[in-house]
């Protein structure tokens, strides 16, 4: 039974309990009254409407069980800075688990804060720019199936979406022009410098991760996730294509701008790069959608090369699904607190002339796999 | 993009201290630089000017705090040349081994704030970490940690404590084992490599010209440390190799700092193992003579100078301090001139500026 | 106790010329040579220990003799430029650095009240200009033909100049 399946179910018993109260109360009220409890009734268990609002509890379902996910990394995210640099990460707030209330109470923070728009800041497009950030990447998740029976775009035929990878990488990428329209807007010489090298460095790393994400879509044969994963059964596509792995490793390193590659928001040049100007909760926002991204990364990592949610029987698909995800980004972040920054047009240089060549020619590896009959 | 003029500073989380860096960018690149100093400007040389000469010892502490020892024992050698006193050779011993402890804790502080600057967070908070051991040893010898007022005008305040001996051969051992890390953490890194090696190059002759001292000196190929080429107070009983590099880059200056670390762990095992008993002090006239002093020290940042003009009373005529990194930051835009906006932060950080010095 | 402000006076050490011997104390040479390049503008030689070496020079003869120190005795490093005001006159002390003799000149000029100017070495030492402008700012000494005399501590429309002793608090 998939997540559709179920949501709708709990949404069909809940709009039958409901709607006892409803029906009684139109046999009990006279009148139109009573015709319009019915009718209230009836709307409510009607096909399309139960349909749509299964719909919105899934969604509501696969955001939560994504924003806890993304709050357990950024608790993770601290913690092992702390240790990598042998402090106690957070402590006191939720001391006696391990303090991972500590995002709950920034969080509050945020909110709490003052919002200051510059004065002379493009208004809409400042207020734009948060926006279309957060929404494509929570789009982009909506894609990403954590097992065959956990997952947006299963829908009731059970196939899920067609193209489902080309989908989330669609999604992944808008956010170089809203990083663009944040600096920009904000009417500030360093967070324009900020959100262009931040939008050339995205773009740039584009390429070779959708390259090896094309080398991965020769050796599946289908551009579907449950398609990709499904062709995992024998081998994760991490081994014969490791290159293709590594390559894009950095590339996701490079998309959602960690150290070593997060000069655009380096803050010993620009404060905070192209997010300076936003405060509160707009900020809070920006820094979410980081780590949110990177789940999404990590996610599909696991899903284009790990194998998915493969795993041994004794543990759940999902679970599986996340420990990979996990792990992907408990390497992210070893990576990430132990190098110094790369300079912007080094890290270009990297991007272009180093791993492109290095995705095409994990691409050829991929043909040649392919040919061989192998895959 | 048209060329504009950025001013990083004087609030900025980059530079060190209170200065401005103006610099005129034609898209990524540089074109031209301007510093501006003065932004901590306190008036210290007309302060000396009204002050007996044992009470501007704390008044020098305070010229450089990232590394104070120096420029209180370069007051108190200045004043020493003009009383025409000689100062016991317990008291010589002591001054050493604590000012290479200082010069240990003072690069310590550079190395982490240089790595801070290049995103490793790691080299940050493991330098200040080691940097603590030599703070302790010092607060157990003067009383504070980071300005000490510490030396006298005719020694040191006080004697060593017990067991300082001991804590400061444990204090060289493990400095040692951490620099090897500290090679390896550095050193080895690619990215590291990457953003120093060919990056604010600063050619010998401009060096020389521009007045440059102290490690950006060195590490544009001048073996010249004030240490063994001018020695000053009892050096020249000690065994050590002035550090220089061939590269004039970042890399080179970083490999100098590096290298001083070495060799003043080996300085202070000799201090603290030769220490003579005797004497740590003998009290200096209340009155200066007519006349004038002149000191110069090999400060962590460079060459420090003071010039005293005593006339008869218990205060000096003037004093007049030479600040390395003023003269050090004037040479800036030859280094930065051609480089990218990215590569300001590794080359200003390379040049360790202390603001309290340079704006006096 | 002497009054303050007269300054330094007093009889030179004899200084005898050496005899030009092959291998010389590089110190004796220099003497020497500056002695025989401007023996009217160089007065007050005094040996004041090893290494060190003082002498004092005519306004006018300033440049020339840097100039001098530079391209022919391999003074390289100029390194502090000091301003001292007494009651009659300003005087400026240059010391003066070469790295390859370990040498520390102390070059001592004197400027009158009414007119206290004298000629920069900027040119010759680029390490000259920001210390120059720091005499300019705090003692009110000019130097002719600097790139850029400005006030470089103090604030650049701030109307004293402070180290000067008739400026209080």
């Amino acid at each position: 039974m998939n997540l559709y399946e179920f949501c709708r179910g709990l949404i069909h018993w809940l709009v039958d309990l409901i709607n006892n109260l409803w029906y009684w109360l139109g046999d009990v009220l006279p009148w139109w009254f009573g015709d319009f409890f019915d009718a209230v009734g009836d709307f409510a268990a009607s096909r399309g409407h139960i349909s749509v609002m299964a719909i919105g509890l899934e969604v509501l379902i696969i955001v939560i069980v994504a924003l806890i996910n993304v709050l357990n990394f950024i608790w993770i995210d601290r913690k092992l800075s702390g240790r990598i640099f042998d402090f106690y990460g957070p402590y006191y707030v939720g001391y006696r688990i391990g303090g991972w209330l500590q995002n709950l109470a920034d969080g509050i923070k945020l909110f709490v804060k003052e919002i200051i728009v510059p004065a002379k800041a493009d208004k809409f497009g400042f207020m734009l720019a948060p926006i279309i950030f957060v929404g494509s990447s929570f789009l982009a998740l909506a894609t990403i199936p954590l097992s065959p029976h956990f997952g947006v775009a299963t829908n009731e035929s059970g196939h899920g979406v067609s193209a489902g990878v080309i989908i989330a990488f669609a999604f992944f990428a808008i956010a170089p022009f809203s990083i663009l329209i944040a600096g920009w807007s904000s009417n500030n010489k360093y967070t324009l410098i900020g959100g262009m090298r931040s939008a050339a460095q995205m773009m740039s790393y584009e390429i070779p991760m959708l390259l090896c994400v094309a080398s991965v879509f020769l050796l599946a044969g289908s551009f579907s996730f449950f398609g990709v994963v499904d062709a995992q059964h024998d081998v994760w596509f991490a081994i014969p294509l490791f290159l293709g792995f590594v390559v894009f490793l950095v590339c996701l390193v490079a998309e959602i701008e960690v150290q070593p590659f997060d000069l655009p928001e380096a803050e010993a040049e620009l404060v905070e790069g192209w997010t300076t100007e936003y405060c509160g909760m707009r900020f809070g926002l920006f820094m979410m959608t980081s780590y949110l991204r990177g789940y999404i990364g990590g996610a599909l990592v696991t899903a284009l090369f790990l194998g998915g949610w493969q795993g041994p029987w004794f543990i759940p698909d999902e679970i599986w699904f996340l420990i990979k995800a996990y792990a992907v980004f408990f390497v992210i972040e070893w990576a990430r607190w132990s190098l110094p920054r790369v300079r912007v047009d080094q890290i270009l240089d990297v991007g272009w002339k180093r791993l492109m060549p290095l995705a095409v020619l994990n691409l050829m590896i991929a043909v040649a796999l392919k040919t061989l009959g192998w895959f | 993009m048209a060329e504009m003029w950025i001013n990083m500073g004087p609030q900025h989380p980059m530079t060190h201290g209170l200065w401005n860096l103006r610099i005129k960018v034609d898209g990524e690149t540089i074109t031209d630089a301007e510093p501006e100093v003065g932004y901590l400007h306190r008036g210290i040389e007309k302060l000396c000017e009204d002050r007996t000469y044992t009470q501007i010892i704390p008044i020098t502490d305070r010229l450089c705090y990232g590394s104070s020892l120096t420029w209180s024992h370069l007051y108190c050698l200045t004043v020493e040349d003009l009383m025409g006193i000689e100062v016991p050779k317990r008291a010589e011993y002591i001054r050493v081994a604590a000012i290479e402890m200082q010069r240990i804790a003072s690069h310590l502080m550079w190395l982490a704030a240089y790595g801070a600057d290049l995103g490793l967070m790691a080299g940050f908070i493991y330098c200040m970490r080691d940097r603590e051991v030599f703070i302790d040893i010092l607060q157990a010898l003067t009383g504070s940690r980071i300005t000490y007022n510490f030396p006298r005008i005719g020694g040191v305040a006080h004697d060593v404590p017990s067991n300082f001996d001991r804590d400061a051969l444990r204090a060289c051992t493990y400095m040692e084992r951490r620099l090897k890390e500290y090679e390896e953490m550095f050193d080895r890194s690619k990215v590291f490599m990457m953003r120093n090696e060919d990056v604010g190059v600063l050619r010998r002759t401009d060096a020389m010209n521009l007045g440059v001292t102290g490690p950006p000196l060195r590490g544009s190929g001048v073996r010249y440390d004030l240490r063994k080429d001018m020695p000053y107070s009892v050096y020249p009983e000690f065994e050590f190799e002035p550090a220089t590099h061939p590269d004039c880059d970042c890399y080179a200056r970083y490999r100098v700092r590096m290298d001083e670390m070495w060799q003043s762990c080996r300085i202070i095992r000799q201090a603290v193992q030769k220490m003579p008993k005797g004497k740590w002090r003998i009290l200096a006239p209340r009155n200066a003579p007519e006349g004038t002093g002149v000191g110069r020290v090999e400060d962590p940042r460079g060459e420090g100078v003071m010039y005293v003009v005593g006339d008869g009373t218990d205060k000096p005529y003037r004093l007049k301090i030479r600040s390395p990194i003023f003269v050090t930051v004037s040479a800036a835009p030859k280094m930065l001139i051609g480089y990218k906006v990215a590569d300001v932060v590794a080359i200003m950080g390379s040049l360790d500026m202390c603001i309290g010095e340079t704006d006096r | 106790m002497a009054e303050r402000g007269k300054g330094i006076s007093g009889p030179a050490e004899g200084l005898e010329r050496a005899p030009s011997t092959v291998d010389e104390d590089p110190i004796e040479r220099i003497i020497r040579s500056l002695l025989d390049s401007f023996p009217s503008a160089i007065a007050d030689f005094q040996k004041l220990r090893k290494g060190v070496l003082r002498a004092r020079i005519e306004r006018r003869d300033l440049f020339k003799a840097c100039k001098y120190l530079r391209d022919g005795l391999g003074f390289e490093h100029i390194s502090m430029i000091s301003a001292i005001e007494y009651e009659d006159r300003f005087e400026l002390v240059y010391h003066i650095a070469s790295y390859q003799h370990r040498v520390f000149l102390e070059l001592i000029t004197t400027a009158p009240k009414d007119d206290p100017s004298v000629d920069s070495v900027s040119s010759i030492w680029g390490g000259a200009n920001w210390q120059e402008r720091e005499s300019y700012d705090l003692m009110g000494i000019k130097f002719n033909n600097h790139p850029k005399l400005e006030r470089i501590l103090l604030p650049s429309d701030y109307l004293y100049h402070p180290l000067r002793k008739d400026f209080r608090g």
